[in-house]
């Protein structure tokens, strides 16, 4: 291949699903010249030892929108968002336990179902 | 040259503070990304380095190729291919590596390949050896891979991102190269007398090569990249760390099979904690090895060219825009 044929050829990006309700995970990038040999080759190149994939993509890189370098710092949050964890409301499960002890709630009282 | 602040807030720095700024990023151990902004130095380390590693698993699955008509049973047979098309597989994850690095040159995988036949890229020493019998393709399997997975394991948690992400594929493939030759070497080591015998014959006239896989020791004298490459830390590990790692877990697999390290003078330094072992003729990598000058040398690099030259119907018949015949 010249360096002429090899403008007819293009990056592609490519993902494979491993099961149906899997994300799409990124595998890595390929050079090929229509999407039909990309797929062929991202199966021969990436597919050869996992688990059989649900599916597999590929995308032409420039199609793809990536946050460029000097807007990746504003992908850092604030450290201050503790109150969007599950984490931060890890008291609950022992303040019920407290209270059902405090205020005597037993099976018997909720009716029971022993 | 003071900061020209634009309206966005994008700051316009000099030089020497995007300099200063990326080696605060690589001090604090975050991980670099093709369109970050990088020093040319870098760029340019990383490319020689990733392209010579791309090649050399093209080149290494040369040697491996020969004795794909020759393995002693169909089950060898199909492993051995499935690890060639392995290695083979790796290069074009590296190449894509060193190709985006190459964009901004105006560089592509021509080049790269260019460079490799015309001799101005390296490719591995151990694939400008010759391989004398099938105990040999075992051992290559075996410690040549062994050796390959030490470097790539270090290489791993480089500070170039995409490189690592290559790395973490290629190490998944190569856990199995790993049992693939301690599969062999173990049904040659624990087999008939003969069989012991070229096992043992294989590991002596493979023995220089392998200490030389991981490049000259500091102390040698001989140039190297490694400090640049340490302070970039693209690699966290020097040559020498690299080959005690490797003899740790190898010499005692060695003599487990029954055989004899091929030197009489090596020994593990309790206190200091490493190997002393003979020390080959390090400039053979700079006189031979880098000149293309190895016993096998033009061989392969004659059989790459010929690869390339009768697949160039296929490259050319995938081609999305098809020239028209008139």
């Amino acid at each position: 291949m010249t360096h002429k044929e090899h403008e007819d050829y293009e990056v592609y990006e490519v993902f494979s699903q491993e099961t149906p309700l899997s994300k799409f995970e990124s595998q890595f990038s390929l050079l090929a010249p229509t999407p039909e040999i990309a797929l062929a080759m991202a199966q021969e190149n990436f597919m050869r030892r996992d688990e059989d994939p649900a599916n597999i993509f590929v995308v032409r890189r420039k199609d793809i929108h990536y946050m460029p370098p000097e807007k990746r710092p504003a992908l850092r949050r604030l450290d201050n968002k503790d109150y969007r964890q599950p984490a931060h409301y890890a008291y609950i499960p022992s303040k019920w336990r407290e209270l059902k002890e405090k205020n005597k709630v037993s099976m018997a009282v909720r009716g029971g179902d022993d | 040259m003071a900061k020209a602040a634009t309206q966005l807030g994008v700051i316009d720095e000099s030089y020497e503070e995007k300099y200063r700024r990326f080696m605060e990023r690589i001090e604090r151990g975050e991980k670099i990304e093709a369109d970050d902004w990088m020093p040319d130095d870098y760029r340019m380390q990383l490319i020689k380095l990733i392209a010579m590693h791309g090649v050399s698993e093209i080149m290494g699955a040369l040697p491996e190729k020969e004795y794909v008509p020759k393995t002693p049973t169909i089950k060898r047979k199909l492993s051995l291919m499935a690890k060639v098309q392995d290695e083979v597989g790796h290069g074009q994850l590296l190449i894509r590596v060193a190709e985006d690095l190459m964009r901004p040159l105006g560089k592509t995988r021509e080049d790269i390949l260019a460079d490799l036949l015309s001799g101005r890229l390296k490719f591995h020493n151990v694939f400008h050896m010759r391989v004398h019998s099938w105990a040999e393709a075992a051992l290559i399997g075996w410690l040549v891979d062994g050796a390959a997975i030490v470097t790539q394991k270090m290489l791993a948690n480089t500070s170039y991102a995409p490189y690592g992400r290559a790395l973490k594929r290629i190490i998944l493939e190569e856990r199995f190269h790993a049992y693939h030759g301690e599969d062999m070497v173990i049904a040659l080591g624990d087999g008939t007398p003969l069989q012991r015998k070229m096992m043992q014959e294989a590991l002596n006239n493979w023995w220089t090569a392998l200490l030389l896989f991981f490049g000259p020791p500091e102390e040698s004298g001989i140039d190297s990249n490694q400090d640049l490459n340490i302070r970039y830390k693209i690699r966290t590990k020097t040559n020498e760390e690299l080959r005690q790692e490797f003899l740790d877990k190898y010499v005692p697999q060695i003599l487990a099979l029954g055989l004899k390290v091929p030197d009489d003078n090596i020994y593990y330094d309790e206190q200091k904690k490493r190997w002393v072992y003979t020390q080959p003729d390090w400039s053979y990598l700079k006189n031979y090895i880098a000149k293309n000058q190895g016993p096998r040398s033009q061989n392969r690099l004659k059989l790459r060219r010929i690869g390339f030259e009768n697949n160039a119907w296929v490259r050319e018949a995938l081609l999305a825009k098809q020239k028209q015949i008139v």
